[in-house]
């Protein structure tokens, strides 16, 4: 009993997290038509962030703030200086956001070495969940992954912004005839995205391992995650990130993390053979 | 969908190079086998040796402009099939799958039974794919995840290596003869490449080829004129997979050794990169493109350390926004 909590508890952990790249990912795929191959190196740079200010001796709470500021205004860098040249031939952005990728995890090698590293806890100390002890920073996890998430839906459900977000993504070149200044959203939009990628890896980098490496580890399942809920909805990032999150993390547990990848992707492969558009997908992809 | 002016004008240009063909291309790889052909009398056994590793890696650039340049199939896990080439050659010639035994365990057998195996396993996959409409991106990215996978598959099976992967793999031989030397060895990958380059070049010349580019540039028209584009993607999926078998297998040849990170998200990667700077809608420029990148890596590696893979990625950057049709690609097809 207490051993299922524990992995409920630590797939919701994961989940959460996973949503959160998720969703980035799929703001920028729905409104710009860009995959963004360097996502996952938006969150490394998230997690490189808190060891950035753990080595200037700042700590970690400094980093929350200060990780999505930086890993935003990098992804506007990024926006403005290659992709915005690409919206005309959209699959080539998937390379030079690769290429972008490449060239974050050799600067993240350069400075600070292939190993990995570690980050002191911030909240060492436990706490009771359903009746077990639990770390306090894994239930912090998962509180402000749920805050954001819940900030995002607001964001684009009830804001003028959100509003003319969701008309981009529906229909880019009738939103543009009406006035949306569809070049401004995009860098908002891309930058909004990156954040939320540095952001979920400045909270995760003290209880996983920080290596070079680490973004790939978050970007397939998000972009699975997207497959499998179906894009032009956020809704559907909940589904597919809970389904690929979820099943993941619990399959895990039970055999060993290969067989549990292996599973989780035959499955979306076949989810896709069989529903195209994704579980809550509208658009057809 | 997405029928705009510039869309149909690169169509147009397209169709008109196909029917008016040039013959550069071909004046060029011929003198390009001309000076392969001579180059062992020139050098040195080390360069042999460096050459015939490039030109295998130049056989595995090929199969992905077919499959990419012609076909449109953005295809980020090449590499699986180049690695799964490799590995099957290599536990059919150590005789370690049971059941292949004496004529079965060959080097020919080998070579055949790996070409063929990844072809089906190309269509397997590629049943699930093309059918399931995935295009562009979703394309790439599931094909990345296919060679994450992979990857970790062969890290984790201990029968085929593991981590260390399979060593003193016996060479090469044909009726008692063993391709050991490295001239033997480089006019075997010779001959091969050319095979390869003349298959490629007739597919994309053929009928079939010009289907193929209908499909890429445009398949909702493609499908209104009866052609089953699923079922084009599969075939040409099939047949690239077969080929960078071939040059997975060759690998495993000519360096007698296999090992996981020859079916990974590394040199998947690597090898879109040399197809893309080289030129992907030319077979020769991708050729081209892997020596080319290869080469430079050999030297620059050496250099620059760390600051190769950071002036390569942004290298690429500026070539995937500058030259669209790679560096090799503008000037051979013009």
């Amino acid at each position: 009993m207490t051993d299922l909590i524990i992995q409920l508890l630590s797939a919701m952990n994961f989940v959460l997290v996973l949503i959160m790249v998720a969703m980035g990912l799929m703001i920028i795929f729905g409104l710009m038509n860009v995959i963004n191959m360097a996502h996952g190196e938006f969150f490394l740079l998230g997690a490189y962030t808190v060891v950035m200010t753990n080595r200037l001796g700042i700590g970690f709470w400094p980093a929350l703030v200060l990780a999505p500021l930086t890993v935003g205004f990098i992804g506007m860098l990024i926006e403005y200086i290659c992709i915005r040249h690409l919206y005309h031939r959209p699959l080539d952005t998937i390379l030079a956001t690769w290429g972008v990728s490449l060239a974050i995890k050799q600067l993240i090698i350069i400075i600070f070495g292939p190993a990995g590293l570690t980050v002191a806890p911030p909240l060492p100390q436990m706490v009771t969940v359903a009746g077990i002890e639990y770390p306090a920073y894994r239930v912090f996890i998962m509180a402000i992954a749920l805050i954001i998430i819940a900030v995002t839906f607001y964001i684009f459900l009830k804001t003028d912004f959100g509003l003319g977000a969701r008309a981009v993504i529906a229909n880019r070149d009738m939103a543009a005839t009406l006035g949306i200044n569809t070049r401004r959203m995009y860098r908002t939009t891309f930058a909004f995205g990156s954040a939320l990628a540095g952001l979920a890896g400045a909270v995760m980098a003290p209880v996983m391992s920080c290596d070079p490496q680490m973004g790939l580890g978050f970007f397939i399942p998000a972009f699975l995650s997207i497959l499998v809920g179906g894009t032009g909805t956020l809704y559907g990032v909940l589904a597919g990130g809970a389904i690929v999150g979820g099943g993941d993390s619990l399959l895990s547990f039970h055999f060993s993390p290969v067989a549990a990848q292996v599973v989780i992707f035959s499955l979306a492969i076949f989810l896709i053979r069989i529903r195209p558009q994704g579980l809550l997908g509208s658009k057809k992809p | 969908m997405k029928s705009d002016i510039s869309t149909i004008k690169s169509t147009d240009i397209s169709m008109q190079r196909s029917v008016f063909w040039q013959p550069r291309p071909a004046w060029i790889a011929m003198g390009l086998a001309a000076i392969l052909v001579l180059f062992p009398m020139t050098q040195n056994d080390y360069w042999i040796v460096q050459l015939t590793q490039l030109m295998v890696y130049g056989i595995f650039a090929m199969s992905l402009s077919l499959v990419w340049g012609y076909g449109g199939i953005l295809c980020f896990g090449h590499a699986v099939y180049f690695g799964m080439g490799a590995y099957i050659y290599t536990l059919i010639v150590k005789g370690m799958i049971p059941g292949f035994s004496g004529i079965l365990a060959t080097s020919i057998a080998g070579l055949l039974t790996a070409v063929l195996c990844v072809s089906l396993f190309a269509v397997v996959v590629g049943y699930f794919l093309f059918y399931g409409r995935l295009k562009g991106p979703y394309l790439g990215i599931v094909t990345l995840a296919i060679a994450v996978i992979a990857e970790r598959i062969a890290v984790d099976w201990y029968y085929i290596g593991g981590y260390n992967g399979l060593f003193s793999i016996p060479p090469f031989s044909v009726a008692g003869y063993e391709f050991i030397t490295p001239i033997a060895l480089f006019y075997f990958v010779l001959a091969s490449s050319a095979i390869a380059y003349l298959l490629l070049t007739h597919i994309v010349q053929s009928p079939f080829g010009a289907i193929l580019r209908a499909i890429r540039d445009n398949e909702a028209r493609a499908e209104s004129f009866g052609y089953n584009s699923a079922q084009h993607k599969i075939i040409t999926f099939a047949i690239g997979a077969a080929v960078a078998a071939l040059s997975g297998a060759l690998f495993a040849i000519v360096t007698e050794f296999v090992s996981p990170t020859l079916i990974g998200f590394g040199l998947s990667t690597e090898v879109l990169i040399w197809v893309a700077l080289g030129g992907k809608e030319v077979i020769l420029a991708s050729f081209l493109g892997a020596l080319l990148v290869r080469t430079l890596e050999t030297y620059l590696s050496e250099l620059m350390a760390y600051y190769w893979i950071l002036f390569l990625g942004v290298f690429f950057v500026a070539a995937v926004i500058l030259f669209p049709k790679g560096i090799f690609g503008r000037w051979l097809s013009d």
